[in-house]
């Protein structure tokens, strides 16, 4: 980035101060996720609030916003101290927020959305035609385009977050929060939402950014502040910091923690696909005619946004969810048509991108959940009976191998850490001795000793020869274990790179530019 | 092994909390409801505890009573186990009374051995009769708790139909033929009363229903679809089939019920036959957290407080319809978990595991 | 024709005395579940305000003192309905079964402490038959829609009020997005709580007018469980009109069409039993048919916790 920036804001540090948060605390049971945080905002500002996941940004701006109490500190609202119990004493104190969920309905119209909870009147009736009037005025005025009679429900992504923004500009709002806005956008509507904030600060708005991207915020934000475990860790100035600093300062340690690898030994193909398409549960076409081939020995890595197909890919290949069309092969058999259970026999192991609602069932004990895909085999079954026992016996083997806390087999699945939890799910998958292991997000919202628990049983696979599809949005993980890198766009993969790929390939990749047809 | 003992106690104990909150304020507001008609809540209990197990007598009226409220306790526990509401037990409970009155009379000069295979038989209408909705469900995504709603009153009109005209006998009663005694589940004696072994074979009904939750492949499946059916679909199987089974099964435990009561209470299918039998389920079902152990424990405090209320209608002059509410303020507070968090502090909740929570919605 | 069906001028009236009562509920119904509130004790809150508009008569002699009465009834049973679904967030299926069950046992136990027997209560002065001067002198038409008690034309009123509130003010805005995203109208302000029991308790008074109808409109006494089944026809046709006033409004008259025929049609020709069936068919294929979920409200049944 050689060009000048174009900041947010016309004002800094030096405006006066709108918002001001001091000595925030709140507890969760055993958990800090806040701890004496303090920011401020100044007028005419866009702050950025950046932290990994988990770090308490989110918190802090429910409290921000009257859905959480906090345990301690207080909220300084133009000057004056503001008791915000809820979020209609938000609203009155000038306080929008967008989150990250819409909290549209799909039902009702644009407009109806709009005015919901400060709806316009003529006498006792709800007055619709000011109220679309309204939405279209303050729509023209920030550039935020929108059919204000359109239902929600027919709305493009980008189109609802536009609603929300409107939602709050119409409630009048002085200082908009907006948690991790991009997230969800294609870089062309992330390139319009930034217009749209900076117009708004143009206007007097102030704007607190959330998110855990670190280029976007140097783009737009006057001052960064970083949050890490809950306590802040220190505000800068926009201007004078670069992506590798604020990196540092999110995680605390030097990123590139690279793994010990060996040398691959690749072997025969074992996973492919060919021309996959694959529709979403709403009907989309999410894989759009992907093609790949996983060898034994070797980890293939797809990196991407979220949202870009990997899941219903992930599921298409396991055989949870069916395609379309085009052809997925298991040792050079056809099975495509083949359901999740006989892909697994063929020797598929699978660990969901979400252990909470399909790697686990919560509420069975962590021996059922162990025999989840084999209770209906022998030694667990016969004759249509199950044995408790000998699932019992097995998951008790099995939780110590894999060093799941604690190694009882009675213990409620749902009872475990998230990093135990998945521990779990990863001694039912691998015990098998499979073939093939496509590993999904395999260590979302799990702590740094599980991470490294995971990587070092995903490369003990890969020196067997297994063949290893790791679909990750961590792209550092992606990084340190692959061998090879497909990243994958709009349900396409766009471009295949090696694991030694700058950052900066990865990212026009991963952002659907592929060979300079689009200039950046 | 030990700490398994120390689980399995804590679990039955954190299990027990919603039930004996739901029990303990139903028969405290039940004593002010006592008071109001002048009497003695202390009385009017004690004789209702008396008319529930103070004589043999008693005891095999609350069995009776409890009997086929164990069956549709258990088509609920059931198809809740995969995770749907099943308030069809009433239209269930009738199909299968019509199925026995039917095929009793029918089957009557085989003697008693016509009694095993009309209870098979009810076990087949009851089965087919529960799968509609299971299918309506897999199929076209229409909601049970409404489709088994519309299908009781299909079912009960569909059965007093068959009970007045095809099947009608001459009669001042409405109704079908009388069965013939030796076609009869037979009483147990012993001083029970009425009382027949078909609470017997309403306690193998909950150990069935027991295995097959707990013991077989099929139960593993249902219970995996009803707590989690991503991960059931994760794991292969099959989110529809296992939908329309525990309707299914549900609905041939409830058609049992209808035939023991035919079989065994009345010998005939009368118009009007029993009511609320089903909805009443729904209330054991619940109180015993949807498991057969506790459907029994549950069916027999219902059974129990059914019989009492005769002996307290005598001894006082409480109404003995003040069970009936006593049953309904149950089964109104059973499912009130954030009561119960405003009683006991969220840790019993949490150790009440309140599963309960999931709606139409689902 | 006339074999089945009787004079075309009693058969209309007749479906209009069967359709009251369900137009009643099913409105009530809608309030109940627009705002996410699935109410399945429509049955027994008809059941209890029959009951208790019986009394209000029976100790007053007032018809007006017994519509209170038949009010009261209705908005505290589903005030009960409420507080277990909104405040202690007790399951909403459950709490509408235990609603019907403790009306059934209540009036069976209030039957007996009042009128000293169960069975049916004395008679009471019921609501009689208001002519609408010149409307009721319309031919076969008149007579059969203007010559109706007052409760029947409180029914034509309500139909399109409901609508207009439901759709044309700001209540009904909130309402209708109280029950389709209750986490949305939370962080525009509105209490989502407040907005059910709003919900629950229109649906209450609106089943009261249906069930004193029941008791004193068609006939002038209490019978027990004379509800018979209606609450869920109602429910029914809540389903069938597709949670629409006017929808629901159309199918309440199809479903007293069909009650009106079981009372007219001689029994060899179809049989009572299957008559009665229509509503309760009708709506599962119905059901089938939308699939069931993409009509109704979309929180429906799940009761809203704020974290």
């Amino acid at each position: 980035m050689t060009e000048e920036r174009t900041r947010g804001g016309t004002a800094g540090v030096g405006a006066p101060v709108v918002l001001e948060m001091r000595g925030v605390t709140k507890t969760f049971g055993p958990v800090r996720a806040n701890d004496g945080v303090s920011i401020t905002l100044g007028r005419g500002e866009i702050l950025g609030l950046l932290g990994e996941n988990g770090a308490g940004k989110s918190t802090l701006m429910k409290i921000l916003y009257g859905l959480y109490s906090p345990d301690e500190g207080e909220v300084i609202v133009d000057g004056e101290r503001a008791e915000i119990k809820d979020p209609k004493d938000a609203v009155s104190r000038g306080i929008g927020m967008v989150h990250q969920h819409f909290t549209l309905i799909p039902a009702l119209t644009v407009a109806e959305n709009i005015v919901l909870g400060a709806e316009p009147r003529k006498g006792a009736t709800l007055d619709l035609a000011r109220a679309i009037r309204d939405t279209e005025e303050l729509s023209e005025r920030y550039g935020l385009r929108v059919n204000p009679r359109t239902r929600v429900a027919d709305l493009s992504v980008g189109e609802q977050q536009r609603v929300e923004i409107l939602k709050t500009l119409y409630r009048k709002a002085r200082i908009l929060v907006l948690d991790e806005p991009t997230a969800v956008l294609t870089p062309q509507e992330t390139e319009d939402l930034f217009s749209v904030l900076k117009e708004l600060v143009a206007d007097g708005l102030s704007i607190i950014l959330i998110t855990h991207k670190l280029g976007e915020l140097l783009g737009i934000s006057d001052r960064i502040t970083i949050i890490r475990d809950g306590k802040v860790v220190e505000t800068v100035e926009a201007a004078g910091t670069d992506e590798g600093a604020l990196a540092r300062l999110m995680v605390g340690r030097e990123v590139l923690l690279r793994v010990e690898k060996t040398e691959a030994k690749v072997g025969e193909a074992r996973l492919s696909a060919e021309g996959l398409v694959v529709r979403s549960g709403a009907g989309a076409k999410a894989v759009d005619e992907i093609g790949l081939e996983v060898r034994g020995g070797e980890i293939l890595g797809v990196a991407g946004v979220d949202g870009n197909g990997q899941t219903e890919l992930a599921e298409a290949l396991a055989g949870t969810r069916p395609a379309e069309s085009g052809v997925v092969r298991l040792d050079g058999e056809d099975v495509t048509r083949v359901g999740a259970n006989g892909r697994q026999e063929r020797g598929l192991a699978y660990v969901p991108e979400d252990r909470g609602t399909k790697g686990l069932v919560q509420d069975f004990s962590l021996s059922e959940n162990n025999a989840l895909k084999t209770y209906d085999e022998a030694p667990f079954s016969k004759w249509g009976w199950i044995f408790p026992k000998a699932m019992r016996r097995r998951a008790a083997e099995a939780l110590r191998a894999y060093d799941v806390r604690p190694p009882d087999p009675d213990a409620r699945a749902g009872s475990l850490s998230g990093g135990n939890q998945q521990k779990a799910v990863l001694a039912r998958e691998l015990s098998g001795d499979p073939g093939v292991i496509i590993a999904a997000q395999p260590t979302r919202g799990v702590d740094v000793g599980a991470i490294e628990f995971i990587h070092r049983q995903l490369l003990e696979q890969r020196s067997q020869g297994k063949a290893i599809l790791l679909i990750s949005l961590e792209l550092e993980e992606v990084r340190s274990l692959s061998d090879r890198i497909a990243v994958i766009y709009d349900g396409r993969i766009v471009g295949e790179v090696g694991p030694d790929a700058t950052d900066e390939e990865l990212g026009l990749l991963m952002a659907g530019r592929t060979g300079g047809e689009k200039g950046a | 092994m030990s700490a398994r003992l120390r689980r399995a106690l804590v679990d039955a104990g954190g299990a027990l909390v919603f039930p004996l909150i739901a029990i303990a304020i139903s028969f405290v507001l039940g004593a002010f409801i006592v008071l109001a008609t002048g009497n003695n809540p202390l009385t009017a209990y004690s004789a209702l505890v008396r008319g529930a197990v103070g004589s043999p007598t008693a005891i095999g009226r609350t069995l009776l009573g409890a009997t086929p409220l164990i069956f549709t306790g258990l088509a609920v526990a059931v198809a809740f186990r995969a995770g749907l509401f099943n308030i069809g037990g009433e239209g269930q409970l009738y199909i299968g009374a019509i199925t026995a009155a039917w095929l009793g009379v029918t089957l009557a000069s085989l003697g008693a051995l016509s009694i095993p295979l009309v209870l098979l038989a009810c076990v087949v209408t009851g089965f087919l009769w529960g799968a509609i909705p299971g299918v309506l469900k897999a199929r076209f995504g229409a909601h049970e708790v409404i489709t088994t709603i519309m299908l009781n009153y299909i079912g009960i009109n569909l059965a007093t139909y068959l009970a007045l005209k095809p099947l009608r006998t001459e009669g001042l009663v409405p109704g079908t033929d009388a069965i013939d005694f030796a076609a009869r589940i037979p009483f147990i004696g012993l001083g029970l009363g009425r009382a027949n072994y078909g609470f017997l074979l309403a306690l193998l009904a909950a150990v069935v229903a027991y295995l097959l939750l707990w013991r077989t492949r099929r139960g593993f499946q249902i219970r995996a679809v009803g707590l989690s059916p991503g991960a059931a679909n994760y794991a292969g199987m099959g989110i529809g089939i296992n939908t329309v089974l525990a309707l299914a099964i549900g609905g041939a435990f409830a058609a049992v019920g209808g035939g023991v009561e035919v079989l065994g209470v009345y010998g005939k299918m009368t118009v009007p036959f029993v009511t609320n039998l089903g909805f009443n389920g729904i209330g054991v079902a619940l109180l015993g957290r949807n498991h057969p152990a506790g459907v029994v424990l549950g069916a027999l405090l219902f059974g129990g407080l059914a019989s009492g209320a005769q002996e307290m209608q005598f001894s006082t002059d409480v109404p003995l319809q003040l069970t009936n509410v006593l049953l309904a303020v149950i089964l109104l507070l059973v499912t009130a978990t954030k009561l119960v968090e405003l009683l006991l502090g969220k840790r019993a909740r949490a150790l009440a595991g309140a599963r309960l929570e999931k709606g139409l919605g689902q | 024709m006339d074999e089945i069906f009787g004079a075309p001028g009693q058969l209309l009236a007749s479906t209009i005395r069967n359709a009251t009562p369900l137009v009643f509920a099913a409105l009530g119904g809608m309030f109940s579940e627009r705002s996410g509130v699935v109410n399945i004790g429509l049955e027994g809150l008809m059941l209890i305000s029959a009951f208790a508009g019986v009394v209000g008569a029976f100790l007053s002699g007032s018809a007006v003192v017994a519509l209170g009465f038949a009010l009261a009834a209705g908005l505290i049973f589903a005030l009960i309905h409420a507080l277990m679904c909104v405040t202690f967030e007790a399951d909403q299926i459950i709490s509408g079964t235990a609603i019907n069950l403790l009306a059934l046992g209540g009036t069976g136990f209030l039957m007996v402490s009042i009128f000293g027997s169960g069975g049916t209560s004395p008679r009471v002065e019921g609501f009689g038959e208001v002519p609408i001067p010149l409307l009721s002198g319309i031919p076969v038409v008149g007579p059969a829609l203007f010559s109706q008690s007052v409760l029947v034309y409180l029914m034509y009123v309500m139909v399109p009020v409901t609508f207009f509130v439901l759709f044309r003010t700001p209540f009904g805005l909130r309402l209708r997005a109280t029950g389709e995203s209750p986490e949305a109208v939370d962080t525009a302000g509105v209490s989502v709580g407040r907005m059910r029991y709003y919900g629950v308790a229109l649906s209450g008074l609106l089943a009261s007018l249906g069930g004193i109808y029941l008791s004193m409109g068609i006939l002038s006494a209490f019978t027990e469980g004379m509800t018979n089944g209606r609450g869920f026809i109602a429910l029914a046709a809540l389903i069938f009109g597709r949670w629409n006033p006017i929808g629901a409004t159309g199918a309440a008259l199809l479903f007293g069409f069909a009650l009106a025929v079981t009372f007219s049609a001689p029994q060899e020709v179809i049989p009572n039993e299957f008559l009665q069936m229509i509503p309760y068919v009708l709506t599962i294929v119905a059901l089938a048919v939308f699939g069931g979920r993409a009509i109704a409200p979309a929180a429906i049944g799940k009761p809203y916790r704020k974290e």
